[in-house]
């Protein structure tokens, strides 16, 4: 397993939304001596180099939700591994002392963000992710009324020719 | 040829959570990444049946398929073999296929091709009906 000094946060590079937020990311996480706070690495399509990282760590799993690897070996997930790149983001740390803020044995602030998230992540579709296939049920009408509202304005559509498949000219290959 | 006349489809267990079928296809992968190196050896003069998934791992609709890709795998794995390329890297060898998106299944027989399909509905009736079809007369 390859170590790191810094936290490595892996993005899907496949993603329009996802390539967005990294830039920023990667933006803000540089100081002015131009060190930064934190690693960026697309996914990739290579299995074996992301085990080399962490052997715990599947490809699968990483396009399915954001990982943040540790120094230590550990991984940090979803709305956890959000909260470890804002407190790693100089602009960011002042307000994450609260995502470790505990009431009656919950973290309140961290599970906003962990809502948040998972909202993200299901919307993605909507805001230019090439590869995160078919929205999820509860934002079906919303994208479905995206699509007729750009087919009234001429703006191309390229239907799939069944529900199941990611057309390669939109793959962000 | 009747390749695949023996098969007893079973239903997916309904009960099991997809990503944990996943995770537990991990160690013991049951469908061969081919490349273009290894594509004309393996599948092109391979014996027997031969179903080559075009898959991308950064899309969704291929990882919903993977599991239950893997467990029509162990099911026919003594007739057929199944394979995947990882489209995003052999670019090439897709193209040349004619490969429009993922995923797409490509039937091989004898070093020909004999069926494709694109995206089929992820379940495991719908993908076994798909890599074993083309081989039944």
């Amino acid at each position: 397993m390859q170590t790191q000094s810094k936290p490595i946060l892996l993005f899907n590079d496949e993603c329009g939304v996802c390539r967005r937020i990294a830039h920023w990311v990667q933006k803000s996480a540089q100081s002015t001596s131009g060190e930064t706070s934190i690693i960026e690495r697309p996914i990739g399509s290579d299995p074996e180099a992301l085990r080399a990282l962490n052997p715990d760590l599947d490809i699968w799993d990483a396009y399915a939700t954001i990982h943040v690897l540790m120094p230590d070996g550990s991984m940090k997930l979803g709305g956890e591994a959000v909260a470890e790149v804002l407190r790693n983001l100089p602009n960011t740390k002042w307000f994450t002392w609260s995502f470790a803020v505990s009431m009656f044995g919950f973290r309140p602030f961290q599970m906003i963000l962990n809502v948040a998230y998972a909202i993200l992540a299901d919307v993605r579709p909507l805001f230019g992710c090439e590869s995160c296939g078919t929205p999820p049920f509860w934002v079906k009408p919303i994208w479905w009324t995206i699509k007729r509202v750009k087919a009234i304005f001429g703006i191309s559509i390229h239907p799939s020719p069944t529900p199941h498949f990611t057309p390669l000219s939109t793959t962000g290959r | 040829m009747k390749a695949h006349a023996q098969l007893n489809e079973t239903p997916e267990n309904p009960t099991e959570n997809p990503q944990d079928t996943a995770k537990r296809h991990v160690a013991s992968d049951a469908i061969r990444t081919v490349t273009s190196g290894t594509f004309n050896t393996l599948v092109l003069e391979g014996e027997g049946p031969m179903a080559v998934e075009f898959m991308s791992y950064g899309c969704e609709h291929c990882r919903a398929i993977e599991p239950v890709l893997q467990q029509v795998a162990v099911k026919v794995k003594s007739k057929e073999n199944i394979f995947r390329v990882n489209v995003a890297i052999e670019q090439e060898l897709a193209g040349s296929y004619g490969i429009q998106g993922t995923p797409t299944f490509v039937m091989f027989l004898n070093g020909r091709e004999v069926g494709r399909d694109e995206g089929p509905h992820p379940t495991v009736s719908s993908v076994m009906k798909v890599v074993t079809q083309p081989f039944e007369i």
